[in-house]
């Protein structure tokens, strides 16, 4: 896939994608930078990351704290708030009436 | 870099865009948590630790930094002409410039900027005007100014001799000042070996080792990489911060919102203009 064009596609939606995924549990950078790849958005460095996590946490859509983990030195969980989830309801709207008729033009295409 | 090293710089690096140090503590140990977690060359994971820091900043949100409350007086050149033969180079040009600030100096090819900066120096007289200096003066040429069969170190002792340094403490000054460049001045190549942007680094360097008061640079970044640009516009932001008069020659005009005062020497209309209405304000 073209790297420059994902890059920009994604830029667009981790916050979103990050959002999704502190919708069930907390997590910290690390381990929210592996559930990403795991879901198939791809190796997310933590340079492109915790900058997404800062404004995330300044806009309030997310509250952090430094906490002794199970095992391990003390890392810093991240939770969803009540405004980050209603951004998350808000965002899969809009993102599914962007890409619905996206996926039609481009589809259509490849048909004809 | 390794890891330690890299940290070590971001958090210079936040503390020089002021981030709060609370804020600052916490980036810098989340960082350092997940390098532990997940490995890898931080130069890979988190980019370069300047343009990280730059990244971390405007996440934050925090202020952009604040101009320090100038200084005294350092330079001051009032209604400077100059005449080569019939042909007038600058009529009444001036300049003031602070402790704690920088001055660019723009205007298109030929219209008088290096003269100026030349005048300024003290290496040229005006044909009327006056300039006056307080404390020391470094003056970095666009080009010359280094010595062909000379190593790096060589140039570095010769500049602390004049201030009483011994060679092996020149010597490291001279090689703290290059890595700021982002240069590791290598020990044993000789100067005329060195490629061109690489000799304007090592003059550059040599003319902010004498820790001067004012400092004049004429065009100093020619055939620097971008990379280096950046560092040089940093640097400047340093001595800056560290309450220097900077005086820089250019024409690019991309760095203007970086600098305190803008002296345009560009002629309108045939004439240089009034030096005085060529001043702009800080953006």
């Amino acid at each position: 896939m073209d790297i420059e064009r994902r890059g920009q596609w994604l830029r667009g939606v981790l916050d979103l994608c990050v959002l999704g995924l502190l919708r069930d549990r907390e997590s910290y950078g690390y381990q929210l930078a592996q559930a990403l790849d795991t879901a198939g958005i791809g190796p997310i460095q933590g340079g492109t990351l915790y900058p997404v996590l800062l404004r995330l946490q300044r806009t309030g859509l997310v509250t952090a704290q430094w906490r002794e983990g199970t095992a391990g030195p003390a890392r810093k969980y991240y939770q969803i708030t009540d405004l980050g989830r209603a951004a998350l309801r808000q965002g899969g709207r809009d993102w599914a009436a962007f890409v619905t008729p996206v996926t039609g033009l481009l589809t259509e295409r490849a048909e004809r | 870099m390794n890891p330690d090293e890299w940290l070590r710089a971001f958090a210079a690096e936040l503390h020089h865009r002021r981030v709060r140090p609370d804020d600052a503590r916490h980036v810098v140990a989340e960082a350092a948590t997940h390098l532990r977690d997940g490995g890898g060359d931080p130069a890979v994971v988190f980019g370069p630790p300047g343009r990280y820091a730059a990244a971390i900043a405007e996440s934050i949100g925090a202020p952009p930094p604040a101009p320090a409350a100038p200084g005294p007086v350092r330079l001051q050149a009032r209604g400077i002409t100059k005449r080569y033969g019939r042909r007038t180079v600058l009529r009444d040009a001036g300049l003031t410039v602070r402790a704690g600030q920088i001055a660019a100096i723009v205007g298109a090819n030929g219209c008088g900027k290096s003269t100026f900066l030349r005048i300024c120096a003290g290496l040229i007289s005006p044909d009327e005007g006056e300039v006056t200096v307080t404390g020391r003066l470094g003056y970095c040429p666009q080009q010359g100014g280094t010595s062909d069969f000379l190593l790096p170190d060589e140039h570095f002792v010769l500049v602390g001799t004049g201030q009483g340094l011994a060679r092996g403490q020149a010597r490291r000054a001279g090689r703290a000042a290059a890595r700021q460049l982002g240069w590791d001045a290598p020990g044993d190549v000789l100067t005329r070996h060195l490629s061109g942007g690489t000799r304007q680094k090592l003059n550059l360097t040599m003319s902010t080792l004498a820790e001067p008061d004012v400092l004049l640079l004429d065009e100093p970044y020619q055939g620097f990489d971008r990379g280096t640009y950046v560092d040089f516009w940093e640097q400047l932001g340093r001595l800056r911060d560290a309450g220097r008069a900077i005086v820089v020659v250019t024409h690019l005009l991309n760095q203007l919102d970086r600098v305190d005062a803008v002296l345009d020497l560009t002629p309108a209309g045939g004439t240089v203009r009034d030096g005085g209405a060529g001043w702009g304000g800080r953006a």
